[in-house]
């Protein structure tokens, strides 16, 4: 669909670009800073999760707020569900998606596998801002093992 | 008639208030933070009840009364009656009306109830705007004029 590669272009474009500024700004070579890119998916989940719960009802618990992610926020941005749901009941989700959209277009095997932590941080940015915006404060981080597939870890901080 | 309007952040921290009548005393202005603020305590109440009530006969019922958006009256003074409403995102929308006037003293529930429901989308529109940074006030013109056209048309 014409919509989809629309928000995929940009996507990599935006990352591109966060790629050359911070070349600039440091001398390290291995070290990219991906922090504006993640601070983009954060403004971006807080204000999609407005407007998304607007037909809710209230969220019993976390694990409803954890669920709603997986489900309608999910196919609201990728266009398909969260595959595997993981909890230890203390604040650590693992979601996994077994094709993540930004990772299809790259070849299955261990080729760019390197770069796969660039294309995952805009998403983990768009999860902490959306659980933000409920008044769940975590940290997401990604993780990618073999390519389409990729897991995202949330913390969620209790104070 | 709706007098007053009112958007509460997170922390309870008043993001927006709005009022029709004469808008340059200051007086006036006073009065209705007041106003709003005395609804604050009711609100919260009315929220931490849904989570503590988990057990017992009578609390299903009222469970899923609680899981709507929409509280209902909150508080009514002599003058005034307030009404809230709560988004899943913890903001507080609050709708004071006069008792007094005789348009407002038979004001019906759905009506506050849709006026709430519009004012939700309105500010789901204006966090929207990429100049607003989250937990700022809402210093919209647009949205100061579209609220404003809520309150004189519907309640």
């Amino acid at each position: 669909m014409a919509d989809d590669i629309v928000f995929e272009l940009l996507h990599s474009e935006i990352i591109n670009y966060a790629l050359d500024q911070s070349k600039d700004n440091t001398n390290d070579k291995k070290e990219v800073d991906l922090s504006v890119v993640e601070y983009i998916g954060f403004a971006a989940g807080y204000k999609i999760m407005e407007r998304l719960t607007r037909e809710w009802p209230r969220f019993k618990d976390e694990l409803d707020t954890m669920k709603f992610i997986c489900t309608d926020f999910w196919t609201c941005i990728y266009k398909k569900q969260i595959d595997n749901l993981r909890t230890n009941h203390q604040g650590v989700y693992v979601l996994q998606d077994n094709a993540f959209r930004f990772l299809t277009n790259f070849s299955n095997g261990h080729q760019y596998l390197e770069f796969a932590p660039r294309y995952v941080a805009y998403t983990c940015g768009l999860i902490r801002g959306g659980l933000a915006n409920l008044c769940i404060n975590s940290v997401v981080t990604a993780e990618v093992q073999s390519m389409p597939s990729c897991k995202f870890h949330i913390h969620v901080q209790r104070t | 008639m709706a007098v007053c309007v009112a958007v509460i952040g997170k922390d309870n921290s008043p993001l927006y208030i709005g009022g029709i009548g004469n808008d340059t005393s200051t007086d006036n202005e006073l009065s209705r933070q007041w106003l709003v603020h005395t609804a604050l305590d009711a609100l919260e109440e009315r929220l931490a009840s849904t989570n503590t009530n988990n057990t017992g006969a009578n609390t299903t019922a009222a469970r899923t009364d609680l899981r709507d958006l929409y509280l209902g009256l909150l508080y009514s003074t002599d003058t005034h009656k307030i009404y809230g409403y709560v988004t899943n995102t913890r903001i507080k929308l609050v709708l004071v009306t006069s008792s007094t006037s005789p348009s407002g003293s038979n004001i019906r529930d759905a009506e506050v109830r849709t006026a709430l429901r519009r004012l939700h989308a309105l500010y789901a529109d204006a966090i929207c705007n990429p100049f607003h940074l989250p937990g700022d006030q809402i210093t919209s013109l647009k949205f100061d004029k579209q609220v404003k056209t809520i309150m004189l048309n519907n309640v």
